[in-house]
């Protein structure tokens, strides 16, 4: 599973498995993190990827397997005696105190000086783009979203762990702001050099950030790489959905690079672009980018008269909403300039667009 | 958190520990009522176990008058205090206007208020105004003390009243007092059913504003402090067990009605889960 | 809509808007009107009576006469002091005995147990319903001499006790006993509103057990603790029974002083006298705990999130 990893990792997680009475929230789970990578497991409400991280963090115990950090056993040791530390999804700030007493909450319990750690908290709110003269004395309840964001991820780098993790602290924010504060998050793990440890339910999100990210589905890891791995070469249809809008055609092989595709009304003939057996079923992978629409003139691995139902504006470029037989519509994204009109269209795509995948 | 099984049974245990403490004296009052002797002393023989003062109670005229009296009391104090309960709450939960914080805090007056003095101020009150005193006026003093209360467990539903349901029945042209009749009553309903159960429970075992307030009359919880301070009848504790068992039953409906209002809530918002 | 109608269309919306906005004002202050009257007539003017018959001279029942200060010279005279410190002093002993007691059974309420809270809570809610001498009484038969406990004791380790009853600690008890449930419930509900995460974060920064009860669990289940706290004071400032249940003639509490000015000694005006003086005392403590929070956060809205 592993691609690259010449480095020992700093945090192991082997074998690991989580039941909550008959249901199994994670299971037997293994990949490592690297020092000073950003990693991300990401996965759909109730993959586990929550329950992973809470196991990570201390606060619930693996039923079986083994965490180990830097080659030590971690399962039994509590939260507040390991050396990480994590940005809850709801920030979790202390709302009786100031910014700057949650920012030094961790050096305090440390037991430093009040000097030393008004010179800290100072020094991680400029770190994170909040005015110290302004911020320090402030109340949370006063404090937009996004700058409690910051407060919280303040607080956790004063307790300077060994590995950050967040459990979807970016999810209550609007689509700008998240935007803005993934590229933060990613500036600040290259500054610092810290390991981070994200999880969220978007891969987009997921994408953005991470040097390498870990798709979970139903307490199961799908698969992990590279952002540009996942991507070009999606394990199964589940990773490939997951992505975003696709085209996934159940197909059944007919022997040879052919297949037949069941639309409902009535079944078409394709081309595939590796062999299949005959009988075997699959999923043929086509993003909407890849699909195009045919002058007359023009030919294509495969070729579907269409009809166009509806077209939607992306920006830069359109999408389309086509019917290849009543009730089985495919998803086109074409640039801007190659606008079509008409009801009827030529859809065809090469051979070495689409993939085959497991269903 | 990790909630370790130790924590977890040494919580139990002491959470245990407390219950049976606090129920120590309803077992005494139930042994004590199935005692034979005239003067109770424990441990007493399986023989000495008698049900007579059961039987005593139930055909005793005194007990039934006294019952008599509290449940008029407890049904005319309910039914006052959640009439105005309902408004009030929606005075402090629902609708914003200028003197709400105000009226948010006066409500809890009466509750941080010694009843044994609120009682005697009533008192005082109907003397000068030549009223004589009642169970009537009982049922007033129990208002003014338990109308707070059902405001407070209205207002906890009224929060959680969707407003935009008004505003869209406002939209639809219904008036202020159509939708007070068709929404906002229904949806409160719940909360006012509760109410009742407290306000009748509650009314049942008051005894400090009872005292001062009953005139001629005597309610329940009066008969049983002086029949505890001074000239004991051994019907006494079987009295009191008759109570409890009441109280119990009217829990338990009030319990089943909470639990039938949030499976209805719950049945409301299909879409939370 | 009316586009037919004689006026011109825009004016009755414009009209119609400002009267729209009065509206909530209005109804607010017309729905909080019977809760109104009825604190006027059933709370205020018998308070002012009580207040009023303080000055009227001694062993009358007229409120029509000069006022006088006769009563409070009686009062400052005489060892009614001595009564409120009793009375005082009980309330705060309760008070302190009922934090010790509730708070861990409210915590595992609030934080650790599941079904068990609703458990508890019913069983512990069912008591309020019972009248408090029942339940008082309850105890004298348990503790007094071959009650249940002195019997049991008896027979089993061959212990001969005196009754337990007629003493302060068994006065404690009594109002421990019948005022927990106005401790335990608003404790339940002030840690109900620490957030979970908001302790897991704590515990995640480092900090032991202790330090996240010290520094998280309890000032932010404060209201609760306070608000507690002030019930079960004022409340057990104003008890008769316990003490004259369970005490005997052992403490005069200012509560039973007022009670036989009014009974055995007919002297209304030294008891509103002493009365009006407990109010003052009950009015400065309240009012100056209830000053310091904002109850709306406790009792509907949740904390800002």
């Amino acid at each position: 599973m592993e691609s690259s990893s010449p480095a020992t990792p700093i945090l192991e997680v082997a074998t690991v498995t989580k039941r909550f009475g008959g249901f199994t929230a994670v299971d037997d789970v293994s990949f490592r993190i690297q020092e000073g990578e950003f990693f991300t497991l990401v996965g759909p409400s109730g993959s586990g990827k929550t329950t992973l991280l809470r196991m990570l963090v201390g606060m619930e115990k693996p039923t079986s397997g083994e965490l180990r950090l830097r080659g030590r056993v971690i399962n039994d040791l509590p939260p507040n005696q390991r050396p990480t530390c994590m940005v809850f999804q709801s920030l979790a700030l202390f709302p009786h105190l100031s910014v700057g007493r949650n920012v030094e909450f961790p050096l305090e319990i440390r037991g430093q000086r009040s000097g030393e750690r008004r010179t800290r908290a100072w020094e991680l709110l400029k770190l994170l783009h909040l005015d110290p003269n302004r911020y320090y004395d402030k109340n949370i309840a006063q404090c937009s979203g996004g700058e409690r964001q910051r407060v919280a991820l303040a607080r956790a780098l004063a307790y300077d762990p060994e590995i950050l993790f967040f459990d979807e602290p970016l999810s209550a924010l609007d689509a700008r702001l998240r935007k803005t504060l993934q590229k933060e998050l990613k500036d600040l793990q290259r500054g610092t050099g810290k390991t981070f440890c994200y999880v969220t339910h978007s891969l987009e999100e997921a994408m953005v950030m991470s040097d390498r990210v870990a798709i979970l589905r139903s307490g199961l890891i799908e698969q992990i790489g590279r952002p540009d791995e996942i991507y070009s070469s999606p394990k199964n249809a589940f990773v490939a959905e997951f992505m975003g809008e696709v085209n996934l055609l159940p197909v059944v092989g007919t022997g040879d690079a052919t297949a037949t595709w069941d639309t409902g009304r009535k079944t078409l003939a394709l081309a595939l672009p590796a062999p299949l057996p005959a009988g075997a079923a699959k999923k043929l992978l086509i993003r909407p980018e890849s699909l195009r629409f045919l002058r007359a003139d023009e030919t294509a691995g495969n070729t579907l008269p269409v009809r166009i139902l509806n077209q939607f504006s992306l920006g830069s470029r359109l999408q389309y909403h086509v019917e290849v037989a009543p009730g089985c519509t495919l998803t086109v994204e074409r640039l801007r300039e190659e606008r079509v009109t008409g009801d009827t269209a030529l859809l065809g795509w090469d051979l070495g667009d689409s993939q085959l995948l497991d269903a | 958190m990790i909630v370790t099984r130790a924590q977890k049974t040494g919580f139990s245990l002491y959470a245990g520990l407390v219950l049976l403490v606090f129920y120590f004296p309803v077992f005494c009052i139930i042994v004590a009522s199935l005692s034979k002797k005239r003067f109770f002393s424990f441990p007493y023989a399986t023989s000495d176990m008698t049900l007579k003062w059961y039987a005593d109670a139930a055909s005793s005229a005194q007990v039934h008058d006294f019952v008599g009296v509290s449940l008029r009391i407890a049904a005319a104090t309910a039914a006052a205090s959640v009439a105005i309960g309902f408004f009030s709450a929606l005075a402090y939960a629902r609708y914003r206007w200028r003197g709400r914080q105000t009226f948010q805090r006066l409500v809890l007056l009466p509750l941080f208020f010694p009843q044994s003095v609120l009682g005697l101020a009533l008192l005082m009150w109907f003397n000068f105004l030549d009223v004589t005193t009642a169970w009537w006026t009982a049922a007033i003093a129990h208002t003014v003390w338990i109308a707070p209360i059902t405001t407070l467990i209205i207002s906890i539903q009224a929060y959680g009243l969707d407003e935009s349901l008004e505003e869209a029945a406002r939209d639809m042209g219904a008036s202020r007092w159509q939708i007070l009749r068709k929404i906002t009553f229904p949806l409160l309903l719940p909360g006012m059913i509760t109410a009742t159960c407290f306000a009748v429970l509650l009314s049942w075992g008051n005894f400090a504003l009872s005292l001062f307030t009953t005139g001629a009359d005597s309610a329940l919880p009066e008969w049983l402090y002086a029949r505890m301070t001074s000239g004991y009848q051994p019907m006494v504790p079987a009295v009191g067990v008759l109570n409890v068992i009441l109280a119990v039953l009217l829990v338990l409906a009030l319990f089943s009605v909470v639990h039938w209002s949030n499976r209805k809530a719950r049945a409301a918002r299909p879409a939370a889960h | 809509m009316n586009a037919a109608a004689p006026q011109p269309p825009p004016e009755p919306a414009a009209a119609k808007k400002p009267a729209r906005e009065l509206a909530p004002a209005l109804l607010g202050l017309l729905s909080a009107s019977p809760f109104g009257l009825l604190m006027l007539f059933g709370f205020v003017a018998p308070l002012l009576c009580v207040v009023w018959f303080g000055f009227m001279p001694p062993k009358t029942f007229s409120l029509l006469q000069a006022p006088t200060l006769e009563n409070y010279r009686t009062i400052f005279d005489q060892t009614y002091f001595k009564s409120i410190l009793w009375s005082l002093g009980l309330a705060g002993g309760t008070v302190l005995v009922l934090l010790v007691i509730c708070y861990p059974l409210a915590f595992a309420m609030a934080k650790i147990f599941r079904g068990g809270a609703a458990f508890v809570t019913y069983a512990i809610a069912t008591s309020l319903f019972v009248s408090e001498n029942i339940r008082l009484f309850g105890w004298v038969i348990g503790f007094m001499k071959k009650g249940v406990v002195g019997g049991t004791l008896a027979a089993w380790f061959d212990l001969q006790i005196d009754s337990l009853l007629y003493n302060v600690p068994v006065i404690i008890l009594g109002m421990v006993y019948v005022y927990l449930p106005f401790m335990l419930f608003p404790l339940v509900l002030g840690l109900k509103m620490v957030p979970d995460q908001v302790r897991e974060a704590a515990f995640d920064l480092g900090a032991s057990r202790w330090q996240v009860f010290r520094r998280v669990d309890l000032p932010l289940s404060m209201p609760g603790v306070l608000i507690g706290s002030l019930l079960v004071f004022v409340l057990s400032v104003g008890a008769i029974s316990e003490a004259k249940i369970l005490g005997g003639q052992k403490v005069v509490t200012i509560a039973a002083d007022i009670e036989s000015e009014f009974t055995y000694a007919q002297n209304w005006p030294l008891g509103s006298a002493i009365s009006t003086l407990f109010i003052a005392l009950t009015t400065v403590v309240v009012f100056f705990a209830l000053g310091r929070f904002d109850l709306e956060k406790l009792l509907g809205k949740k904390p800002s999130e």
